[in-house]
Formats: C-alpha cells, structure tokens, sequence
C-alpha cells in the first residue's frame, strides 16, 4: 500500500478519504441517485440469496425442480427437520464446533501472519528475497497435491479426529495470502514512524506492537474476516480429518444431508443452509465496521 | 512529499537489497524470532509434502501401493497422449480471461461507489459482501442451475428481450461463464481490499488536485487510481492465481464431473479427478507441477509489467 | 554471518530430508485408530448414505453395544462423493477404519494393495456366516482367492415407466423377456403424443442411455458379451459400443430420447434424470433409486425389467455395496462380529430394513419382504420376478481402472450427443483410454 504523507506530524491530521465537503443541492441529487443506483444493483445481486431462501420453504417435490421463485404452499417442516440435527448430533452442537474451528483459526491467523508479515515487511535478514518468494509459490500448488501428504503427517502426530489440523497450520502462518496481505499493508506505512520510535529506544518488538500493529488494524480485520468465513466455509479440510459425528461442522452435516446414491432431502438441505449462513452473517456484520475505522480513527494520532 | 512505500515486487528482484539498506538493517536475529511460526509451518507441513508431491510426479502411485519411478513418463503422457488434458488447459485459459477482470472489475466498481457513500456504509458493505459469504455450498450451487436452467430466470429474462439461448448449464458453449459468473458474483473479498486500500489514499490529496481545478473524473486518473494501483496490483495476482486453480465452484456447479462434455472441466478439477477417482496420483502430482511452474510464470511477468503501472510513492513522486 | 546461515540451511534441509523418508514408508503403515484400554474395545466403523440410513445403522449398530457391552464402536458416515475421497486418503495414510462399507467398483483397488484383511479364517471358524447368502453373490467380495468384503445388500436395474402415458399411446405394459427393439418402439409412439414437459421441451418416450455404463452392460451381456474379460483386458470391441452409441444416437436424433442439454443434467440425484424432471416416460436405473420416482411424478410410475436380446436377459444381482474390514484392524475378532451381526442378526435386520437394498441374507429378506407397502414392496416383488425368470452370475468384481472409466464413458457419449464426436471416433477415445487404464 503506498500511502504518501507530508511528515509524521501533518499526517496526524489524515481525514477520511471521502472526499470533500460540498453541500450543494447538486450532490445532494447526485446521492440520491446514486443510492438508487446501489439498491438496484443489490437487488440484482442478492435474487439468488432470495431464491435460496424461497427454495428452503418450498415443498419436497419442487426443491429440484420448481422455476418459480415462490413456494406452492409454505413448507416449515424443512426447518423443523433441519433443527433436528444430523444423526443424533444437534445443530447447536454442529454450530458450536464451526465456532470453536473458526475462532481459533482467527486467533492462530492473525497472530502468526502478522509477524511473520512484520518480518517481511519492515526487517532485513538474509534470503528475505528468496523465503518470500517460496511462500508465494505455496499458493501456485493445489492443494490437492498436498493433501496426501499432509494427512499422513497429521496422523503421524496422532491428530486425525481432533481438530488440531485444521486450526494448528493457521498458527503456523500457512496461509500465504493473509501473510502477502498484510506485508502489503505494512509496506504503505510511513517509515518515518519506525524511525522516529527506533530514536526513542524502541526496539522492533516494541515498534511491532505499539506502531505498526495498531496502524495495520484494517489488514487485521480483513484477515480475521475472511479467516472466519473461509474455515467456516471449508469443507474438504473438515471432511479428511473429522471422523465422530460429535466433532462435526455445520457445513460437514450440510454435505451429509444430501447423499446422491440414495433417496435424499434437499428441503432440509436448504433449510441448513440458510441456518449455517446465520453465524457469519453476523460476525462479519459485527466486525466490518473496524475495516473502515482503521486508518481514519485510530489513525496516526500516535 | 516524503517517500514511504517499499514496492511489492521484491520476488522479481530477489535478494537485490540495496546496500545501504543492508547496512542500515540488522543481521536478523530479531527477523527470526517474528519468523519463527512461519519456518515452523514451512518445515513441519510445507516443505515436507511439497517435496512428496515433487517425487511422486516422476512415480506411478496409485494411493494404495508404494509408489513406482516412472521418469518423466506421466509428464510425456499428459502432453502428447491425454487429449482431455488439453481440453482442460484451453478451458481454464479461458476461464482466467474472463472471470479476473470480471471480477476485479466489479469489485472495484463497487468499492469505489461506497467509499465516498456515508449514509447506510455498513449496510451496503454487508449487503454487497453476502454473496462471498456462501462459498460453493450445494445449496449455492443448485440455486446457480436453477437460474441458468432451461426456462430459468435468466433464461426467461433474456427471451423477453428476443435472445434465447436457452439453458446455460446445459449447453457446453455457456456452461463455463456459469462458473465465471458464480465466482464474479461472489467478489466480496477483493472489494474489502480495495475498500482497505482506498482508505489509506490521504484526503489532502484530493483537496490539493481539487484546488488545481481538477474534475471528478481527473482526480479518480490521477489520485485514486495510482494511489490504489499496489492494491490492484495485489488483487489482480491473487486472483489470477487463485483462477488458475479455480475448483470448488466448477466442482459444486458440475456436480463433479465437469459436464456438460467436458466444458467445465477446469485444470484443477481434471487434476482432482487424476489423483482421487483414478487414483493416478503421480499423475496429478506432475499436473500441479505443472501448473505450479505456469501460475510462477504469468505471475512473473505480472509483476515485471507492474514496474510501469503500479505506482509507488517513492519512486514516482 | 555466513556459518550460521549455512547451518541453517543444512538443519532445514536435514530436517525436510527426515519428514520425507517417514512419510513415504508410511503408505503402507498400518496404525488403526481402535484403541484398547482395560479390556475395552473401540472399533471404527464408517459408510456413506443419507440421514435416514445413519439413524438406522447407528439403531443398529446400539443394539450391537449392548449384546457385546466390551465393544464400543465409533461410527461415521458421509455423502457418497466425500465418503469415496475420505477412504483413499486414510487408505494412503494407513488407517481405514476397522470396518467401513465398500463400493462395488473399488472393490479390486482395495484388496489388490493389502488394505483390507482377509476375512476368510473367521468365515471358516463360523464367526462369520454366509450359509443364507446367494453363492454367487457372496464371490463378489473374493478378489485373488480371498474374501475381502461381503454384501452388505443386493439390487439389480430395470426400467422405471409411467404406466398412465404408457398406456395414453397404447404401448403394452413391458413384460419379462420384452426386446430392446420393443422399448425402442414404446419410445417412438410416446414421443409421437408430442406432450410438452413442464421446461417446454418435447416429453420424450425414452431417456438417452448412451450415457449410462450400467445399461451398456446389460445390452452387451443379453448379446453375450461382458465388459472386462480380466483385470487388463475389456471383453467388447470398439465395433461392439460404436453399435451401441449409434442406436442411441440414432433414437435421439429421431426424437425419441431425451436430447443432449436434458441427459448432461444427470448428476446421480433423481431428481436429476429426465424422467424425474418430467420431460421422458421411461428411465433406466437401479431399484433402490426406484423409490425416488413415485413421490415426484406419482404413484402411476412402476418398475419394469430391462429390455432382452432377443429373450437373452442382461441383467444380473449385484452387490449394491459391500462390508470389510481394515487391514490395520488390531481387533480383527471383534471387527468380523460386527459385520456378521449387521449381515445376519434378525434384530439387525429388521432395523436396517431396505436401507441398503434388499438385504443378502435370504431369510432376512423374507421376513423384511413381508413387511413392506408401496413401492418398497415393488421393488421386493420385481427382485423375485426377475430372480424367477434367471438372470445370468454376476461377473467378476470390476478392475481397478473401472472408476474412472465409467466418468469417461459418460462424457465420451456426451460429446456425441452434443454433436462434437461421431460414435466411432468417441468409441475409439474411450477404448484407447480404456487400454491405458488397464494396463
């Protein structure tokens, strides 16, 4: 991110991007307009969620094959079966597991790639060029190539069935976007600040923490979001690992509704899905607020 | 105007430090101490599996035997007797094409349009952020078909206006921009980052072209776009690599089989199927190789062509 | 500074070079996940299937806790796609469960690399009975000499028809013994009611079988032939499926079967198939995905046997899935009693139903046959009727490069139904492939 400022004191007086002030009726017009505009293309975007959401009340024989957006009749019955859970396991319990997955991969992500980022980004140390360069060519590789061997590790260490694969790699900064991410953060920060705190005796455990942590916070949350989203959403990794029902994820039991060689229930099936995207919907709506206030609040005030 | 940014393209240039930056940092030891998680992870579940997969491109391994040294056999059997692997790379070349800009247009679009909105912020930023939230789930992608379907929304819409092409899932020629459509529409993650990116541009700058006389349109060319371009940049060589490798909603929309006749057969679906249900795994090992190496060599040349048009405040300005 | 990089470098490289070698001898390492602790025994024990299959297993699986209170098993199941992947990747890391359902297809793959134990000395020592099992049925679980795996259930194909347009265009209700000649004559005069489906494509006689490896075999054994004649060799010839695919094809371009953009939609569900979306009058599939049709389309839709070579039946019982046990098993004992209570204990039986298809037990089948309404009884009915009227041994289990196979046989066909490959030229991609798979 390359971000010019005048000098670390000007820049103490940064504003939000926002544009300028101009109150003339002329905007204000404009801002209508373009609210308009926005709500418009929500509706187009959001049609398939609408849809998804119509599909979970729609009755047995028109889940596949209906075209019609709305239900013959209302089918409450597909929640009802759903919120009975999957084989004996409850959906509170398929939702408390995902919880627990998704906030210790949060927690393990944000710690480990911050600094390994921070080394990345602001240090110099020998093969920096090199080391960089392999953890973005860990990206190239599908993992699928990986997946193998990576199993056979995990269950070396006596870990399949627990959920230390898929939250331990987060700790260990495995994931090369959040760390590329972040680096690109770290990197439109003004120097100068390091400087000026290096002159005050600050040695870079004390810069990491107290300068260059709190100005990245925008990167932050934008890793924890996705973090929480993404192993929310991770099916596969779940499915290799988990073998106890009692373990099992909201988004595992959702693949498990539907079973293509016997006779199955897509109702529920939507239903789930609606009832899994609950939780995210509110962590991001919960957490989007800091992506903004970032720079701008907690700023360079400091 | 002080120069702060370090440019990102530091691969391309390897270890090329200048030296009076090699004077002025440390020797790296506290470098290694922040670093410590990361070696851990690249030596306990990188480094390992990556050198399996490595070994096992030039082996016969079927999953259940030890694996047996081939040579470069599967490499030569994938580029001159496998026809349905050239069927997947000329598909996923056109996926790339279509579904990066696509997307990172869209992306933009909107992040632009919510940057400078004040009034209801978190609720558009959720709002247009939905989508992302869903991944591929069966759910998402049985709603996908429906509407690509015969007679399905888009269907019925396009008709209306005199075009039918009838149902795009069905039809071999349309069935991979389904799944470029899907991924586009799920742009959620690049728009936070340009939403992130764009908050960082100082407003003092656009007070200072807006004194210059500079229009909407001027200050969007000459602030916001190369004050943004790092993060374009960013976004622009996370997605075409992670397009290369574009799996889960091909795999969700096909229902697996990457049909109809073979159109949604994308390299990493082709890859999965080589490796899982023919249990060709060294197969699939040369194929990621492969790609690997390709991935590596359009992302190379992404960042050489960024040196002249990604801007960065200490060298342009 | 150069020393300690250099060491670095070496103690990375040493420590990369020790994971790697551990890793590969690891393939064929056998650490089960059982444990034992004070005389317990855990055993793992996995399948996939829906919901309704787990709630009854799982009943099942209880009842077996509490005959046998040292053994406690832990279950799990998953849908059949992810269930398929699982099962590789723990049977690459060494650790199959210590009893886990089995795929018909992969039933060489398995067997033929150790990881599954043989579970011939407990059939011997009686832990494991087969005495009311079809012989020819219990053989498809032999692979190399050794019984590998029982069936857990037995099921066969047939044609599903909606008898009400059936007998709208006055076509015969099929009968044992009809011709494929016969069902493409129903296919031409239901097609000629020109009805519509309700996408407002043409309802068609016939869904489009060159897509289906199941019915190309069944049309190639009721003219005598098979499609593997041994584990590296197929027993038809390119002539013999370009003969099939060109009376498909011939059919679709008259009409008479479903068209391309309709087939491709197969994905395996029901709902899928073109008789499930309303837009064909017959379909081909097996007869525990039977019960899927009556609750969309109506009770009017019924099983029928598969068409005859010229009265030379086609069809066979196959397993529709087997039971086997972990190679790795360290409670191998135990393992064999579990399978044994699922295939034979009446109890078991009578809780696991239809779940898994007619159970192979005969005398269990018997008593579950006279229990059941609906189409659960049809389907009973019609496995008798067919048995009656003989159907040929099942043929020797499929060999490794089967899987994959049967994805390429779809595609292959869907490129000639979309006009892209003339019959011949997809017959001779699929038999070149075919050749190298098998090698």
């Amino acid at each position: 991110m390359a971000t010019t400022v005048p000098d670390v004191k000007s820049a103490a007086g940064l504003k939000n991007s926002s544009g300028l002030k101009n109150n003339s009726g002329r905007t204000r017009t404009a801002a209508i307009a373009k609210h308009l505009g926005l709500v418009a293309v929500l509706l187009v975007l959001l049609y398939p969620l609408v849809w998804l959401f119509a599909t979970s009340l729609k009755p047995a024989n028109e889940v596949l094959t209906s075209l019609k957006l709305l239900p013959s009749h209302i089918e409450w019955s597909n929640y009802t079966t759903a919120l009975d859970g999957i084989s004996g396991v409850s959906i509170s319990r398929l939702l408390l597991n995902s919880l627990l997955i998704s906030v210790g991969s949060v927690i393990g992500n944000v710690v480990s790639c911050s600094l390994a980022a921070y080394a990345f980004a602001r240090l110099r140390f020998r093969m920096r060029g090199p080391m960089f360069g392999f953890m973005i060519a860990t990206m190239m590789l599908p993992h699928h190539a990986v997946l193998i061997p990576q199993y056979i590790i995990f269950n070396k260490l006596g870990m399949v069935d627990t959920y230390w694969p898929l939250i331990l790699p987060k700790f260990l900064a495995t994931e090369a976007f959040f760390v590329f991410l972040i680096v690109q953060f770290m990197r439109g920060l003004p120097r100068e600040l390091d400087e000026a705190a290096r002159i005050d005796g600050c040695g870079p455990f004390r810069i990491f923490w107290s300068v260059v942590l709190p100005l990245t916070r925008p990167a932050l949350i934008t890793t924890a979001i996705f973090t929480f989203i993404w192993s929310w959403n991770d099916f596969f990794t779940q499915l290799i690992y988990l073998f106890d029902p009692e373990k099992f994820t909201i988004t595992l039991a959702l693949r498990n509704f539907v079973d293509q060689s016997s006779t199955s229930a897509y109702g529920p099936m939507f239903a789930m899905s609606v009832i899994s995207i609950v939780p995210i919907v509110l962590f991001f709506f919960a957490f989007q607020r800091y992506l903004v206030e970032g720079m701008a609040t907690s700023g360079l005030k400091g | 105007m002080t120069t702060t940014a370090t440019p990102p393209p530091r691969t391309a240039r390897a270890t090329a430090t200048p030296p009076e930056q090699r004077k002025r940092g440390q020797r790296g030891g506290p470098a290694y101490i922040f670093l410590t998680p990361w070696i851990l992870g690249v030596v306990l579940l990188t480094l390992a599996p990556m050198a399996v997969s490595l070994y096992l491109s030039f082996t016969d391994y079927n999953l259940f035997d030890p694996p047996k040294w081939v040579g470069l056999r599967n490499y030569s059997d994938m580029f001159t007797a496998d026809p349905r692997y050239w069927r997947s790379v000329g598909t996923t070349l056109l996926y790339v094409v279509v579904a990066v800009p696509l997307k990172l247009a869209i992306a933009l679009g909107v992040a632009l349009l919510l940057s400078n909105t004040r009034k209801a912020k978190g609720f558009y930023r959720s709002a247009f952020y939905a989508p992302s939230l869903l991944g591929a789930s069966m759910a998402v992608a049985l709603v996908w078909r429906a509407l690509y379907n015969d007679g399905g929304t888009v269907d019925e819409l396009l008709s209306s206006i005199g075009i039918h092409t009838g149902g795009w899932v069905s039809d071999p020629h349309l069935a991979v921009f389904v799944v470029a459509l899907l991924s586009a529409w799920q742009f959620g993650a690049p728009m936070v980052i340009f939403l992130a990116g764009l908050q960082q541009i100082p407003a003092d700058l656009y007070e200072a072209a807006a004194l210059d006389g500079a229009g909407r349109w001027r200050r969007f060319v000459s602030v916001t776009l190369p004050m943004l371009s790092p993060v374009v940049f960013f976004n622009l060589v996370l997605e075409t690599i992670q397009s290369f490798q574009v799996f889960t909603p091909a795999f969700a929309i096909s229902g697996g089989n990457g049909g109809p006749a073979d159109s949604t057969e994308f390299y990493t679906l082709y890859l999965y199927e080589r490796g899982f249900t023919a249990s060709h795994m060294g197969y699939a090992s040369a194929m990621a190789w492969v790609l690997l190496l390709a991935i590596g060599a359009v992302t190379l040349v992404l960042f050489r062509t960024s040196r002249s048009w990604v801007f960065y405040a200490n060298e342009g300005a | 500074m150069t020393p300690p990089s250099f060491r670095r470098r070496a103690v990375l490289g040493a420590a990369a070079g020790a994971l790697v070698a551990p890793l590969l001898a690891g393939c064929s390492d056998g650490d089960g996940a059982s444990t034992a602790a004070g005389g317990k025994v855990t055993l793992t024990f996995a399948w996939w299937g829906n919901d309704d299959r787990a709630q009854r297993t799982n009943a099942a699986v209880a009842l077996f806790e509490k005959r046998h209170p040292n053994i406690t098993v832990r279950t799990s199941f998953a849908g059949y796609p992810a269930y398929v992947q699982k099962l590789a990747t723990q049977a690459a890391g060494g650790d199959l469960p210590d009893v886990a359902q089995l795929d018909y297809r992969q039933i060489s793959q398995y067997a033929g690399s150790g990881t599954l134990l043989d579970l011939g000395p407990y059939v011997k020592n009686g832990t494991l009975q087969t005495a009311d099992f079809d012989k020819s049925l219990t053989r498809t679980g032999v692979y190399d000499g050794k019984q590998y795996a029982l069936p857990m259930g037995k099921g066969t194909t047939g044609i599903v028809y909606d008898a009400t347009v059936f007998k709208k265009a006055g076509v015969a209700t099929p009968q044992p013994g009809w011709t494929w000649d016969d069902w493409a004559e129903a296919g031409k005069k239901i097609s000629a009611l020109g009805m519509k489906g309700p996408n407002g494509h043409t309802y068609t006689g016939l869904s489009d079988l060159g897509v289906n490896e199941d019915a190309f075999e069944t049309w190639l054994r009721s003219r005598g032939k098979e499609l593997y004649a041994s584990e590296h060799r197929l027993g038809f010839t390119t002539d013999d499926l370009t003969d099939f695919w060109t009376f498909t094809d011939r059919l679709r371009r008259a009409g008479v079967v479903s068209q391309a953009r309709d087939t491709a939609q197969i994905g395996g569900a029901v709902e899928d198939t073109p008789m499930g979306r309303g837009i064909a009058a017959t379909d081909f599939n097996w007869d525990a995905p039977f019960l899927g049709y009556p609750p969309l389309l109506g009770d009017q839709v019924h099983f029928a046997p598969v068409p005859t070579t010229d009265g030379k039946v086609g069809q066979y019982f196959k397993p529709t899935m087997l039971i086997g046990a972990g190679a790795g098993t360290q409670h191998p004992k135990e393992a064999a009693e579990l399978i044994d209570f699922l295939l034979n204990d009446a109890a078991a039986g009578k809780i696991l139903g239809v779940t898994r298809s007619t159970p192979p037990n005969e005398k269990i089948a018997e008593s579950i046959g006279k229990t059941l309404t609906g189409p659960e009884k049809e389907v009973y009915d019609y496995g008798r009727t067919i048995a009656a009227h003989g159907t040929g041994a099942p043929p020797m289990a499929p060999p490794r490069g089967d899987v994959v196979l049967q994805v390429s046989f779809q595609r292959d066909y869907q490129r000639v139904s979309y006009g892209m490959e003339s019959p011949r030229g997809a017959a001779e991609e699929y038999v070149a492939e075919a050749k190298r798979e098998l090698r």
